[in-house]
């Protein structure tokens, strides 16, 4: 296993619009080429921290961070930092498949398209390339083009990944990628999630504790804002450290 | 689905009155295009169908009427006033969707609900009393010197600007119709889940690319509906129209020239006419207008219907 | 990196004009609204309510024939449209719920709201005026009730739909019929939404010209008589305004101003109705 720091969480806190104080003194390492899930139950700011990641929280005003997120050796919390640029870097998926309304080639090549790629044979093969990778391709070579919408949930959300992938990030965000999914298409989804380590490093929230004892190496668990323990996966799950993960994991609350 | 309730006499009678009630429209709609086809059947007679439609007479004296003039007129003013109104109605739109912070967002809202609520007659009024003065000082002189000088264009902006004209007409109505067509953008709009737009920004878009490539085409359907709406509503509009127009019965190459429409006739002629054919002639331009919107109205409705169902899915 | 540069100078762009766009709209919000409230409050006087029309040249002339014309036709035309409205709402959305019938009386209401209602002035001078041979207010009253109609109409629909149904089926298991369920229950249930829905039509309605000018018509002189011409405000405000007197001008100001005063007040109302029943939007 790879252990260069990819991304440094360092003493990160969140603010809230409404002055929720929604994330308190984080601090944990995501490991490149790994698989870094966060649990916790639901409102402890999982999700909230994921969507720090790639300044998310942005996009509505009157949210504040604190603390810095080390990635690439600069704070992507700082001022200065270029959303655009950052997020084509840092890519993210979403609880539920969010296809565009245009074609599935088109979904595919927005963010190629976004980033100044014109030709028609450069876009097919990056196209191809990102469905190859998502392990969708068999499925839907035939019907490049028409609408995304015509394909199943899961084959959407696989979708959705390969558009996130077609802009080559290095960091891939999952927000409860398979809450809305069957569990053949969810089965799909993690075996994609395990594969695509060996190029990226994956961050993913999942409400199913069993998904992220599969499919991670790292766990952090979170509760109340604050991140009660992080640790290897087999760790967290056979051997916590700490009281309330032990009894987070052994279904004693949630 | 609930049950007719037949047993309880009362119930019955209800359901009889209230069935009746609703009936109402669909006899107003009837009752409009036949009421309307009969009083005009003299001109209809007289005049033909396609003959009145393409004759540029309007002659009360000599008793020959055509409603090219009048259809020329509402098309000219419904297409200013869209051509302005679409613009800046998708803008404010975008403005108050994606742009506003949150504490604007509903006042900016509500005004533009309430400018859609002033009757037509304040605007007509208003453009006769404000904006001809202003039209016929400034604004018109300097579209001439300018615009008025560009080959093609030009003879667009021909003529002594008056400011009773088709120019002004349309304006006005495009200041009416715009808070009509920007609220329905904006609901529209909002139906665009966040998620959606979301995934767009993190893919690295920026935010009007987000509108363009996800919102817009997300909401085409609304918008559009939206927009042959207010077409349908620019068609049928009197009063903004009728201080401004001038209700000449002529067709002309320039904006600055005074025209008619089907309304401002109607407005002006109807309790004059003192003939016949004159006032079937009046009758024969409301059943076509009556059609026309009508038309337009249902198209709108469909697509606003279509855009209804895909989101409920 | 120049690309990036471009597509936010773009997006920059784009968004200023969108901004400048409302910038826009709201500009003649304020246009308009100040110039009416400037002109019309300078005109505003007692006469202006007390006195009846002089001839122009006359100091002190008043509009107190229309505005009492004005109330009496929107009166009788909301003591026809709403009723009919309502009950024709009631159909939609509890006997015929759901069925092709109510769907296609819903739609043809919808296309009828927006529909030229200069038109149904024409329709009403064809059935009310030409026959009888002189105009009226009672003309005037059906030609607004037939506007009033499908707005009522389509938000009584709208507003018993929101009624839950379970609400029905308690009532039901009561034993109670389903026109007591409609009128003890449901009724109450969408009250504050079918008000709002008949402030907002006597607010459409009030402020419609068009569909007067050959049915009520104009009447120079004090008038409460229904099977006469008789004045309105929306109408002495066109022939005031179209007329070369100063005066009458500044007449036509003060009447537009009380208009749009009243509608504004009823759009605004219905909203806070709204507001305060079903919260925020």
């Amino acid at each position: 296993m790879n252990d260069t720091v990819e991304i440094e969480v360092k003493r990160l806190g969140f603010y809230y619009s409404g002055g929720t104080h929604a994330l308190k003194e984080i601090s944990l390492p995501a490991y490149k080429n790994n698989v870094i899930a966060l649990i916790g139950p639901s409102g402890c700011g999982k999700t909230t921290l994921l969507r720090c990641f790639n300044r998310m929280h942005d996009l509505y005003p009157g949210n504040r961070y604190e603390g810095e997120i080390i990635f690439k050796d600069r704070d992507i919390l700082s001022k200065d930092i270029d959303l655009i640029d950052l997020r084509s870097r840092i890519g993210m998926v979403f609880q539920k498949p969010t296809p565009f309304p245009m074609s599935i080639f088109d979904n595919i090549a927005y963010g190629l398209k976004l980033r100044g790629v014109k030709t028609r044979t450069e876009l097919s093969e990056h196209v191809e390339q990102a469905l190859r990778h998502a392990a969708l391709w068999d499925e839907v070579k035939d019907k490049l083009h028409s609408s995304a919408y015509a394909l199943s949930g899961g084959q959407q959300q696989r979708l959705v990944i390969a558009r996130a992938l077609a802009v080559k990030p290095e960091v891939l965000l999952f927000d409860e990628p398979t809450s809305a999914l069957d569990p053949i298409s969810t089965a799909k989804i993690e075996e994609l999630a395990v594969n695509l380590k060996r190029e990226i490093t994956i961050i993913i929230v999942t409400h199913n504790m069993q998904q992220a004892a599969r499919i991670s190496d790292w766990t952090g668990f979170l509760m109340l804002g604050e991140l009660i323990e992080f640790d290897r996966t087999d760790k967290i799950f056979t051997n916590p450290s700490q009281k309330l993960t032990e009894d987070y994991i052994t279904g004693r609350f949630g | 689905m609930p049950v007719l309730f037949k047993k309880n006499p009362i119930d019955v009678a209800f359901s009889i009155i209230t069935g009746l009630a609703s009936l109402s429209v669909l006899v107003f709609i009837i009752g409009i295009l036949y009421v309307l086809f009969t009083e005009s059947s003299p001109a209809i007679e007289k005049f033909g169908v396609m003959k009145f439609l393409t004759s540029t007479d309007w002659d009360p004296v000599r008793e020959s009427f055509g409603a090219a003039t009048s259809l020329y007129g509402t098309a000219v003013a419904t297409a200013i006033a869209l051509f302005i109104a679409i613009p800046v109605a998708i803008g404010i739109a975008v403005f108050i969707t994606e742009i506003s912070p949150d504490f604007l967002k509903s006042p900016i809202g509500i005004a533009i609900e309430l400018l859609a609520a002033i009757p037509s007659i304040i605007y007509g009024m208003w453009g006769l009393f404000v904006l001809v003065p202003i039209m016929a000082d400034y604004i018109e002189p300097a579209l001439q010197s300018t615009l008025g000088n560009v080959p093609l264009i030009g003879i667009l902006f021909e003529g002594t600007p008056m400011g009773i004209d088709l120019l002004t007409a349309g304006i006005i109505l495009s200041i009416m119709i715009i808070p009509f067509t920007a609220s329905i953008s904006r609901d529209a709009f909002n139906l665009t889940p966040e998620i959606v737009k979301e995934s767009a920004y993190a893919l690295g878009a920026t935010k009007w690319e987000v509108v363009k490539n996800v919102v817009i085409p997300y909401s085409k359907l609304g918008v559009f509906g939206g927009i042959v709406l207010s077409l349908g509503r620019a068609l049928g509009e009197t009063m903004a129209v009728a201080f401004v127009l001038g209700n000449n019965h002529q067709i002309t190459t320039s904006l600055l020239d005074a025209a008619a429409t089907i309304t401002v006739t109607l407005a002006n002629e109807f309790t004059e006419a003192d003939s016949d054919i004159y006032l079937a002639s009046l009758f024969y331009l409301a059943l076509i207008l009556f059609v026309l919107s009508f038309i337009t109205l249902a198209i709108a409705k469909f697509f606003l219907l279509k855009a209804e169902r895909k989101f409920s899915r | 990196m120049t690309r990036e540069r471009k597509r936010k100078i773009e997006s920059f762009i784009a968004l200023s004009l969108s901004t400048l766009a409302a910038l826009f709209g709201l500009f003649w919000l304020v246009f308009i609204l100040g110039d009416v409230l400037i002109e019309g409050i300078e005109a505003l006087s007692p006469a202006l309510f007390l006195n009846d029309p002089v001839p122009p040249g006359v100091a002190g002339g008043g509009l107190r024939n229309a505005f009492v014309g004005q109330l009496m036709i929107t009166f009788f035309a909301t003591l026809i449209g709403v009723p009919v409205g309502v009950l024709g709402g009631t159909f939609l959305a509890e006997y015929a719920r759901g069925s092709k019938v109510a769907r296609v009386i819903s739609v043809l209401s919808d296309i009828m709201v927006s529909v030229p209602s200069i038109v149904i002035g024409t329709f009403i001078y064809a059935i009310l005026v030409k026959p009888v041979g002189h105009f009226s207010g009672w003309a005037g009253s059906a030609a607004l009730a037939i506007i009033m109609i499908p707005v009522v109409l389509r938000t009584t629909e709208d507003m018993l739909s929101l009624v839950p149904w379970t609400l029905r089926e308690a009532a039901f298991a009561l034993g109670a019929p389903y026109y007591k369920v409609i009128i003890q229950v449901v009724y109450r249930g969408a009250a504050a939404g079918i008000l709002t829905g008949i402030l907002l039509s006597i607010a459409r309605v009030a402020g419609e010209t068009a569909p007067l000018l050959f049915t009520s018509f104009n009447n120079s002189y004090f008038s409460t008589n229904m099977n006469e011409p008789i004045a309105s405000l929306t109408v002495s405000i066109f022939q005031y305004a179209m007329g070369p007197y100063d005066s009458w001008h500044a007449q036509a100001w003060a009447a537009s101003l009380m208009i749009t005063v009243f509608i504004l007040m009823l759009t605004i109302l219905g909203r806070v109705i709204i507001r305060w029943r079903y919260g925020k939007r």
